[in-house]
């Protein structure tokens, strides 16, 4: 056990991306990295189903990439930093991923916060 | 003899940029955050800074899993802004000063500090979304970033006290390099926010002000806390604000407060500080 990491399993809605998790979820991690390359964005616009596959990833994986289920996904252990690139991709902001992480609709989360507007 | 002159910390939020880039400074949503950085960037122009030694994480853009430094610092005389998966940020490169960059990344292996050096890489929004609300870019930047990354998204992440003693190393590297050169030290990140899992969008503004107190007074104490510590208390990605730690290690001794703008609008808690060495008591009007 990391000693920096006691307690933490304790905190709620939160996942740990440690060398373990990051290991299992390599594949993944990088099928979302690559979207930094215009080649591999427009690549994969073109021809999702291939991109992925070509990726090495599995049913579950695609599937939770096809629904666009940034929850799903974080918990399979998808990096939120390479996600949000994917996001970019698909024309999602962050806020209305934000949103959808902690199961609320744009609008419900946007009442939640101090200055909607500024997004 | 080059010389530490100061030290900001700063959030490195990426709808900064996108904000910047779409014009939006003086929207009444934005105007706050903006207005915030003009008497820091005021401070710059008129200290004639010459370096910024930018303490901040890569978002996994240069680097990805596949190996990722703890520590690394950047060589090179410019280092393209990177696309993030939206295109290019419309800025000039960022420039370097590859004589500096070179003494420091010697002083700090000799100092015991392992890092890795890279080159010839384009650098994120963790430097490029706070560094055209610090210095003009047009037409170009007036002087040149050391950047030092620091993982904070793959654990185990270094320590708080091992991010305080690298700013206690750069301070050493800094101050032994001949050139007389005016460095200002900056730690970006933070403060408060989640933006993964179901407690994303948590805030702590209670606790930002305390880390802030300690930050300046008291920086023994934020060495000794966790990393659990820190995401309790301000939520997972504020986890990163160990590099206000090394920015602050950098200073040193007593440190005053210069200016502090505080604007939480959605999911995190946007700050810049700018400090000083010296006592609060010597505050110059």
């Amino acid at each position: 056990m990391n000693p920096q990491l006691v307690g933490m399993s304790d905190i709620p809605g939160t996942y740990v991306f440690d060398i373990e998790t990051s290991h299992k979820a390599l594949r993944l991690n990088r099928f979302f990295w690559n979207m930094i390359a215009a080649d591999w964005r427009a690549r994969f616009v073109a021809d999702p189903e291939g991109v992925m596959t070509e990726s090495g990833l599995n049913d579950l994986e695609k599937e939770l990439i096809r629904t666009c289920d940034w929850l799903g996904l974080v918990r399979i252990g998808a990096n939120f930093f390479v996600l949000e690139k994917f996001a970019r991709v698909m024309k999602v902001s962050n806020m209305q991923v934000y949103a959808l992480m902690r199961g609320e609709t744009f609008e419900e989360f946007l009442a939640t916060r101090k200055v909607p507007d500024a997004r | 003899m080059a010389k530490i002159i100061g030290g900001i910390g700063t959030s490195h939020v990426p709808t900064i940029g996108v904000a910047y880039d779409k014009g939006r400074q003086n929207e009444p949503a934005w105007a706050p955050l903006f207005d915030g950085y003009k008497p820091v960037a005021a401070w710059l122009e008129a200290q004639k800074a010459d370096v910024l030694v930018f303490f901040y994480n890569d978002h996994g853009t240069t680097f990805f899993f596949d190996m990722y430094p703890t520590f690394a610092l950047g060589v090179g005389e410019h280092f393209p802004v990177a696309d993030e998966g939206a295109g290019l940020q419309n800025l000039p490169p960022i420039r370097g000063d590859v004589k500096l960059q070179a003494h420091i990344a010697q002083s700090l292996v000799n100092d015991e500090f392992d890092l890795t050096v890279f080159q010839d890489k384009p650098i994120d929004h963790g430097v490029a979304s706070p560094l055209p609300l610090l210095w003009p870019h047009q037409p170009d930047w007036p002087g040149t970033v050391v950047p030092i990354a620091i993982n904070v998204l793959q654990y185990p992440l270094p320590t708080a006290r091992r991010c305080y003693r690298l700013g206690q190393a750069v301070r050493r590297a800094i101050e032994s390099y001949p050139e007389d050169l005016r460095v200002v030290v900056v730690g970006t990140g933070g403060l408060s926010h989640q933006i993964h899992g179901e407690r994303t969008g948590f805030n702590n503004t209670e606790w930002d002000m305390k880390f802030l107190e300690l930050l300046q007074n008291d920086p023994e104490q934020l060495t000794k806390m966790t990393h659990t510590d820190f995401v309790r208390l301000g939520g997972a990605e504020s986890v990163e604000q160990i590099m206000w730690l090394a920015m602050r290690g950098a200073l040193g001794g007593p440190i005053r407060k210069i200016h502090q703008n505080y604007y939480l609008a959605t999911t995190t808690a946007m700050t810049v500080v700018l400090y000083e060495d010296g006592l609060e008591s010597e505050v110059r009007v």
